[in-house]
């Protein structure tokens, strides 16, 4: 089990890119760190404006997000709360203005630029779905808003985006596939059988994680597409090739269950090591009667539902804060499981909002390009309260982080983290460079 | 089947009285897609085609008896309408006012909450048990007996109908469905503040007895659901309150004209297209991966044509469906008059199709309601002691409550059309006054509804988006 809280460099062989971005990093992280380590004594700085900073709250209330959009919106809360009980930002207040999306694009676009000539917020933060980012990240660019989403989409580092559109809270889905291969090529086998739906998300999954396992001397020995709107999978199974060591699976949707349980009915308990994304089971319990199948087999947790050995001090802190337990479900119903593998980046996101505004001595929208160039040289931020996922390393050039994954076994009806990933397995060269980008 | 009724009645019941959230969960339907829907669907289907069945043995007599109405209380009733419609007016004076203000959040912002869950989920279902208590509660009726002249300045022309009724329905529907962003507390201010304006200016040209009547589609919908109280209300000289079988006042008030009989029509199929809209099939035809839906701005046509599209299609059918009937039988009623008559035997299957398609959103977005109430200027007050209140969905991720909500709607849908048989039975009986060709006259309506209990559960089962 590899346990890295900081990334070793020196026992690391990198690349020129990943040279180049450490070097900045050690001199920002020292900033970084002495500004977010101590939550709570951060230095009383005597406001220049007694106006509350304005976090435009693009948020999921309604549409296929909503589900998701619940919990952002309940962290969000949680860390404004927090951050205003330990000062607020710069010694002004943090003001949440949240607009629904409606889960569009379009609608998307509009509260972007509700944010800037309605609500005339600092910034606008917090969008989940790809699609919504991508429909509104070029306005956010032209209203020069400072855009920070928290997707997991590769579409901020692939450099399909701007300047002022950045991933600082949460790592993308590239690097979490990617890092996923070296535990799997050495724990689970070689020979892996991927089934996912046939579609840009599936296919993600197929191509960073095909690449991923060949470097580290696997193959992918069946790939099998399933059609997005399918119900019923058993017809598939036969195409899983005997010699396969692992399978790989992402579906989504409503009809997961249904794929959980007839894969359970076509092995009967003997197969191949099973391996999966959470995201086809977040919000889910895993005592759910029917997916007593994935007992002994593995999943990618963003952050850790169920508290282990593994956990910190800092999740318990932010654990408590959300208004989660130890299961990972709502303090006030324990049926309520949180999307815990991926609300963290709200409350991270926040922070670091907070801590680019203050190195940057951001005072009102004027200084909104310092705040980007701020952020752009924020670093290494270490595994605090500010963080409590783990410590990230953020990549100034792309706009997107990197950071820790965990596999999780599940096991006793719990899922117990049994792996945490180095930030560098999940590490990829740069695809852009927004700093080129004027501002 | 009584006693399963009566127990899902009495679920269904349960349900409501819980305050609880939301919209569409991606996943909400996993579980529903492991439960034996199938099943469901044919002995539903099969459930209503026994009821027409039975109801063939049942002397005329019998079913009279069983739809009329007991006087169970008398009561002096004060002159107190005014002051409800004024007290409602300063209740939605405050709302829009909020609406503009208040939190920018649709599940924080008290406005939308109260048009979408309390007003049109909520009411609707009040309104079936104790009939049309808009007719109490909107904010017009007070204003204009204290400002408007006795008698109106204009006479609302009577071969318009109900039109302007139907257009006020449709273009809610569209609002609902279609719009971009229903739920925006400003957007839903704004279309309040002008609904209520030209409501006010309509009462106040052509009398507010006129205008409620065929012209504010609120009253007009709640009017139509009220009929099918069990308990109703009737004021005149104080009140009388009577008791009867469901669906008694459909058949004992006078059927309203053609425009009146197609406004029923319409609203069954606006929620019958709200709830097709999201499924997997729709968007299968629409050509959109359900998996990743690209948001209401990418099928804004296509629902705008669907919704006329569903609306055309029903009321078509339902007509042709009588067509037949009446051409199966010598001596008929006219054609007309049997739409006008039957079309209100859809009113049942109309509720039901309103709750079980809103139950969820009810179990969810009136936990936000409970929410708002206690701090509805977002300022974090907490007037109702609520503590710290979290939503939860939780309801929607277990299979036993997943199963439950689903057997509420799955017996709310079949409960329905087994008491619409039994008004269009009675109405039948009505119009051709003889047992056997009124038995004839009807199938293929019997039919229409047996195949609507299909496709109301089979909405049910689908996979959404």
């Amino acid at each position: 089990m590899t346990d890295q809280a900081t990334p070793k460099v020196a026992e690391t062989p990198v690349d020129e890119n990943r040279r180049t971005l450490l070097k900045g990093a050690a001199a920002v992280g020292a900033f970084a760190a002495g500004t977010q380590m101590l939550p709570g004594m951060v230095p009383y700085i005597q406001a220049q404006s007694s106006e509350p900073i304005k976090v435009g709250f693009q948020v999921h209330k309604t549409g296929i997000g909503a589900a998701y959009g619940r919990w952002y919106d309940r962290t969000t809360r949680a860390a404004a709360k927090l951050i205003n009980d330990e000062g607020g930002i710069n010694g002004r207040e943090v003001e949440i203005v949240a607009e629904d999306d409606g889960t569009d694009p379009k609608r998307g676009a509009e509260v972007i630029e509700k944010f800037a000539t309605q609500h005339k917020t600092d910034v606008a933060f917090g969008t989940l779905f790809s699609h919504v980012v991508i429909g509104s990240s070029p306005r956010a660019g032209e209203l020069k808003m400072p855009y920070f989403v928290v997707s997991e989409g590769h579409h901020v580092a692939s450099g399909g985006l701007n300047r002022y559109t950045l991933q600082p809270g949460i790592t993308d889905v590239k690097s979490q596939v990617q890092s996923m291969a070296p535990w799997v090529a050495d724990n689970l086998g070689k020979k892996v059988t991927m089934i996912y739906p046939d579609f840009a998300f599936g296919h993600d999954h197929r191509d960073f994680f095909s690449e991923a396992i060949t470097k580290q001397g696997g193959e992918v020995v069946a790939k099998i597409a399933i059609p997005p709107t399918e119900k019923s999978f058993t017809k598939y199974f036969p195409q899983i090739p005997r010699d396969t060591d692992v399978l790989y699976h992402v579906m989504v949707g409503p009809a997961v269950l249904t794929f959980v349980k007839e894969l359970g009915e076509f092995f009967g308990g003997r197969g191949p090591e099973i391996f999966g994304f959470l995201d086809s089971l977040e919000a889910v319990d895993i005592n759910t009667p029917g997916l007593e199948f994935l007992n002994g087999s593995y999943f990618w947790e963003g952050n850790p539902r169920y508290t282990s050995d593994m956990s910190s001090e800092h999740d318990a802190f932010y654990r408590k804060a959300v208004g989660v337990d130890d299961t990972g479900a709502s303090i006030t119903d324990s049926k309520d499981i949180a999307t815990y593998s991926h609300m963290f980046g709200c409350w991270e996101t926040l922070h670091i909002i907070k801590a680019g505004m203050e190195a940057a001595d951001y005072s009102g929208p004027g200084d909104q390009a310092k705040l980007i160039e701020a952020v752009e040289n924020i670093g290494v931020m270490p595994h605090s309260r500010a963080h409590p996922q783990g410590d990230k390393l953020f990549n100034g050039r792309t706009h997107q982080s990197f950071g820790h994954q965990f596999i999780s076994k599940v096991e006793g009806g719990r899922l117990t983290p049994v792996h945490k990933t180095s930030i560098f397995d999940g590490y990829y060269p740069d695809e852009v460079d927004y700093t080129t980008q004027k501002l | 089947m009584n006693m399963n009724l009566a127990s899902l009645a009495f679920f269904a019941a349960l349900a409501i009285t819980v305050p609880s959230d939301a919209m569409a969960h991606a996943s909400g339907r996993g579980f529903v897609l492991l439960l034996p829907t199938t099943t469901m669907q044919w002995s539903g289907a099969a459930a209503v085609a026994l009821s027409f069945f039975l109801l063939l043995f049942i002397p005329a007599h019998a079913l009279k008896a069983l739809f009329r109405e007991r006087i169970i209380a008398r009561f002096p009733f004060p002159r107190v309408e005014t002051v409800i419609s004024l007290v409602s007016l300063g209740f939605w004076v405050a709302l829009v006012i909020i609406g503009l203000t208040g939190a920018r959040d649709p599940l924080a912002n008290p406005l939308p909450l109260t048009v979408w869950t309390l007003l049109w989920v909520g009411l609707t279902i009040a309104c079936a048990v104790f009939g049309n208590l808009w007719s109490l509660l909107n904010p017009w009726s007070g204003l204009v007996r204290l400002i408007a002249a006795r008698s109106p300045l204009l006479q609302l022309p009577e071969r318009i109908g109900y039109a302007p009724a139907l257009i006020g329905l449709l273009a809610f529907g569209w609002f609902e469905i279609v719009d971009l962003a229903p739920d925006d507390p400003a957007r839903v201010a704004t279309a309040v503040s002008i609904y209520w304006v030209a409501t006010l200016l309509a009462m106040l040209a052509f009398g507010e007895r006129a205008w409620l009547e065929r012209g504010e589609f609120l009253h007009v919908f709640f009017e139509f659901i009220g009929r099918l109280a069990p308990l109703r209300f009737h004021r005149n000289n104080g009140v009388r309150v009577t008791l009867s079988f469901p669906g008694a006042g459909l058949i004992h008030s006078p059927p309203p004209s053609l425009s009146g009989a197609l406004f029923v029509l319409i609203a069954l199929a606006i929620v019958s297209f709200d709830g097709t809209s999201e499924t997997w099939w729709w968007l299968a035809q629409l050509g959109i991966n359900p998996l990743e839906f690209p948001g209401r701005s990418a099928v804004i046509d296509q629902n705008t044509s669907g919704l006329f599209f569903a609306a055309a299609l029903l009321s078509g059918v339902f007509i042709f469906s009588l067509m037949l009937g009446l051409s199966l039988t010598r001596t008929p009623p006219s054609l007309r008059k049997a739409i006008c008559r039957l079309a209100l035997s859809i009113i049942p299957i109309s509720l039901a199709y309103h709750f079980a398609h809103y139950l969820i959103a009810l179990l969810v977005n009136g936990q936000y309601a409970l929410a708002a109430a206690t701090d509805p200027m977002a300022t974090g007050a907490d007037f109702l002691n609520l503590g710290q209140f979290y939503v939860t969905t939780s309801f929607l991720n277990t299979r036993e409550s997943v199963s439950l909500i689903w057997q509420v709607q799955s017996g709310a849908i079949i409960a329905g059309h087994i008491i619409a048989v039994c008004v269009a039975h009675h109405m039948a009986l009505d119009l051709w006054r003889d047992s056997r060709r009124a038995a004839i006259g009807q199938i293929p309506l019997a039919v229409l509804m047996v195949a609507y209990t299909f496709f109301g559960l089979w909405l049910l089962a689908q996979p959404t988006a």
